[in-house]
């Protein structure tokens, strides 16, 4: 990341500039494609045969003299960890010295989400096909269910953030944008308010609006609700008008926009409703009851009985803890019914049907990287961000076929070992300070002890206990650099009945169904097991504990 | 992936002891040997935890900017299939650790959401130190936070053992020994142990620590964790080690190393 000496001003190039980094001279700028408050967007190519076409994210010094925006910082924390199709790639991230501004580079990605839905309402006056929004969704969850799984939560999931790339090798895959406000949930989470954030709220979860304290992931389906529906209807679904004037007002509008088509929440559907400060409160008399049926399905125009109907409603549930998962909702039969999701969701698999070409982004070639505008502007500018990613590799489209049976496996197992010469029953005074010499702790009998270990081989049932649903950090007995991986089939002695959770099936998602394709054992000290279940580039690792 | 260990840039990032063990060739030059590199870091860690203690940040934020520290000076190669390789390698000489800590608590606290004021460090730090050796502008900061970003190759998730000591203590039936454990953990980070162990290893051997000073019988919870002991043993007995050395570390022996490292114009 970073490559090139970005302190380095050279006065050596082709564009009229003279004050340009060393690192910006690998790209040709094409122009502006986007401007928010973090700062501008920008299209570029990688120079030497123009091929690469890269969104280049500029964030600007903050005028408070406060260094580099914690948004930013916030955002390259997570996706130098991410990597997933579905996910914007961060490219590279570029610092130009002079200025002390911040540059974050993605791959490009031509259409987002709101400019599909506006150019189907206000261009060709037509619905979406269905195919196209059924692999736009499934590529949402896709996405969010890899973000999930990894404990983060995205917070500010809408059209403009969901991109799609354009013509290409990827073209028609969907890529999760923005990730400012996205947040790691192991801990607690502040309200965004607090931060002094402000973000659309069409999208919001109810339990935000009634001012819940803490954030879930759930608050990210309800906003794939919102946006399902606004694919098949090309309207927003709850179109509320914002309160503006309070850091954190009490948003009426939304709730009552959302009430309208749902119905009012009751204590009975959503037993913690009654413990939402705004709820409980009651200032402005939002318990009192005036939307009682559900008219979602006339809204958006689908049979109430259709899987459709029955997938966006449990996206939509008031209750957060009721509320479909990314995981549960990849699952849902509304995916296996046919035209089956596929990964160009722009064009339909099947021949005849008609592909609609959807607008280039405009670009704005008279703004140059620093913002500054030599010309009149030619055209308006997008106001979806620019940015996308790729992911390396093939991406296989998933063959959609019922659940398999879970198949027998096997594998080794190890002696415990190490533990014979650990006793604490050994005396240290607190005095003079710890004194290493009276406990008994064997020094250099470092792992290589451990690497002439027998192979036991093991007979009974293993419990498969989903530890991804505890903390990440607990998962004993690793031991650098060894991951076994063993196909089921070489140890054909051991007999293993793994007894996957529901859990477990549902973290696999449609594409990994087949636990054969997927298994691999990660074996570690002394007798435990891991069971790692791969889903493209992310894996979920179960604990196998024996069952004597 | 920002939460899970296993697949997280902390976890490829784990060096050997060995490997973090190596004086730049800048600092070499100025004659500071690998304990005086010891020592510096060390000094910087409590230094980074005073200024904390003045802005009022939680301790995670501390460890993380610890880990910054730490991270910065020490060797990490990159390779590049098809572009070659890359090094991350920053000396004191050229990167001032009286600058560099506080900025790598401004970081931190940005990247753990608290974010800390530059103004507040600037002045916290003049009422910590009277030595204008260790005296900086806001500007500094501004600029040093940048060439950390760099310097740090953009990884900034770090993952810390408190998370992992809350969920144990209970588990091991040690909520007594939560002070002396956390106290401990508290006190890796005048090591280099965050880089060298995954975070839950360095919680173990802190309870490890604690058992045997509480004199508790915790071998069967131990054997039920199925991890490598040994591991935990030898992270236990540096811990140990280092208590035990620290008494002789005066604060002569701190300035002198201190004194090696060239002053700023």
């Amino acid at each position: 990341m970073g490559d090139g000496n970005s302190r380095g001003i050279s006065g050596n190039n082709n564009n009229s500039n003279s004050n340009r980094p060393e690192w910006l001279q690998q790209y040709d700028l094409i122009g502006k494609i986007g401007e928010g408050t973090y700062g501008l967007v920008f299209l570029a190519k990688i120079k030497p045969n123009r091929s690469k076409p890269i969104a280049i994210k500029k964030f600007k010094q903050s005028k408070d003299g406060d260094g580099v925006s914690p948004t930013a910082i916030r955002e390259i924390m997570l996706l130098r960890e991410i990597n997933h199709e579905n996910v914007v790639k961060l490219v590279n991230v570029h610092i130009n010295h002079v200025d002390m501004s911040l540059y974050l580079a993605f791959d490009y990605a031509e259409h987002d989400l709101y400019e599909i839905i506006r150019h189907h309402r206000d261009k060709v006056n037509q619905a979406i096909n269905p195919y196209t929004v059924k692999a736009l969704l499934w590529q949402l969850l896709n996405g969010l269910n890899y973000l999930h799984s990894n404990w983060i939560i995205h917070r500010d999931l809408k059209p403009s953030n969901i991109l799609v790339m354009g013509e290409g090798e990827e073209q028609g895959v969907v890529k999760i944008a923005d990730f400012g406000l996205a947040r790691i949930y192991q801990a607690p989470l502040k309200p965004l308010s607090d931060n002094g954030v402000v973000v659309t709220i069409w999208y919001r979860a109810p339990e935000l609006l009634l001012g819940a304290k803490h954030y879930t992931s759930a608050v990210d389906m309800w906003a794939v609700g919102c946006i399902f529906a606004e694919l098949l209807t090309l309207k927003p679904l709850f179109q509320g008008q914002e309160v503006k004037a309070t850091p954190n007002p009490f948003q009426l509008d939304q709730l009552d926009k959302i009430f309208r088509v749902l119905g009012h929440p009751t204590q009975e559907k959503w037993p913690t409703l009654v413990n939402l400060p705004h709820w409980h409160s009651d200032q402005q008399h939002i318990q009192g009851h005036k939307y009682d049926s559900t008219g979602l399905y006339s809204v958006v125009h689908l049979s109430p009985k259709s899987p459709a109907y029955d997938l966006l409603s449990k996206m939509l549930e008031y209750d957060p803890r009721k509320r479909i998962t990314a995981a549960q909702a990849l699952e849902h039969e509304y995916f296996r019914l046919d035209p089956p999701p596929g990964r160009n969701a722009l064009v339909p698999s099947q021949p005849g049907e008609k592909v609609v070409t959807y607008p280039t982004r405009p670009v704005d070639t008279t703004t140059d990287f620093e913002g500054t505008t030599s010309l009149q502007p030619s055209q308006p500018v997008s106001s979806g961000n620019a940015v996308s990613g790729s992911m390396a590799g093939p991406h296989v489209v998933p063959s959609r076929s019922g659940p398999r049976p879970v198949p027998m496996v096997g594998m080794p197992r190890m002696q415990p070992q190490g533990m014979a010469a650990y006793n604490l029953n050994s005396q240290a005074g607190m005095g003079g300070g710890m004194n290493p010499g009276n406990i008994p702790m064997p020094r250099g009998v470092g792992s290589q002890a451990h690497q002439q270990q027998q192979s036991v081989v093991f007979h009974g049932k293993l419990h498969v206990r989903d530890c991804a649903s505890e903390d990440p950090h607990l998962k004993w007995g690793y031991r650098r650099n060894t991951k076994i991986q063993v196909q089921p089939v070489h140890f054909q002695e051991a007999v293993f009945e793994v007894v996957p959770s529901d859990s477990l099936l549902h973290t696999l998602g449609p594409d990994c169904k087949s636990l054969h394709q997927n298994l691999s054992y990660k074996r570690f000290e002394s007798n435990l097991f891991f069971l790692v279940l791969g889903c493209h580039d992310s894996a979920v690792t179960y604990k196998l504990i024996p069952e004597h | 992936m920002a939460a899970n260990f296993w697949t997280s840039s902390h976890y490829k990032q784990l060096l050997d002891q060995e490997e973090v063990d190596v004086v730049h060739q800048l600092d070499r030059e100025k004659g500071i040997t690998l304990e005086d590199f010891k020592l510096i870091k060390m000094h910087m860690a409590n230094y980074i935890g005073k200024l904390a203690h003045n802005v009022k940040v939680r301790q995670r934020v501390v460890a993380t900017a610890v880990a910054y520290m730490r991270r910065v000076y020490t060797k990490y190669v990159l390779l590049r299939p098809g572009v070659g390789r890359k090094m991350f390698w920053k000396s004191m000489t050229e990167y001032d650790p009286r600058v560099l800590a506080p900025t790598c608590l401004y970081l931190a606290s940005k990247a753990e959401e608290s974010t800390v004021q530059a103004r507040l460090l600037v002045f916290y730090t003049r009422k910590i130190y009277t030595d204008e050796k260790y005296r900086y502008e806001i500007k500094d900061i501004l600029e040093m936070e940048m060439k950390i970003l760099e310097a740090l190759n953009y990884y900034l998730v770090v993952f810390h053992p408190y998370r992992a000591l809350s969920q144990l203590l209970p588990d091991a039936g040690m909520n007594d020994a939560t002070q002396i454990c956390w106290g401990l953990v508290n006190d890796t980070y005048r090591m280099d142990l965050i880089l060298i162990h995954p975070p839950h290893f360095i919680a173990l051997a802190c309870i490890y620590v604690a058992s045997v000073l509480k004199d508790k019988e915790n071998t069967a919870w131990f054997e039920e964790l199925h991890v490598d002991m040994n591991v935990v043993k030898n992270i236990a007995m540096e811990i140990l080690d280092f208590y035990d050395s620290h008494k002789m570390i005066s604060e002569e022996r701190i300035n002198a190393a201190m004194n090696k490292l060239p002053f700023r114009p």
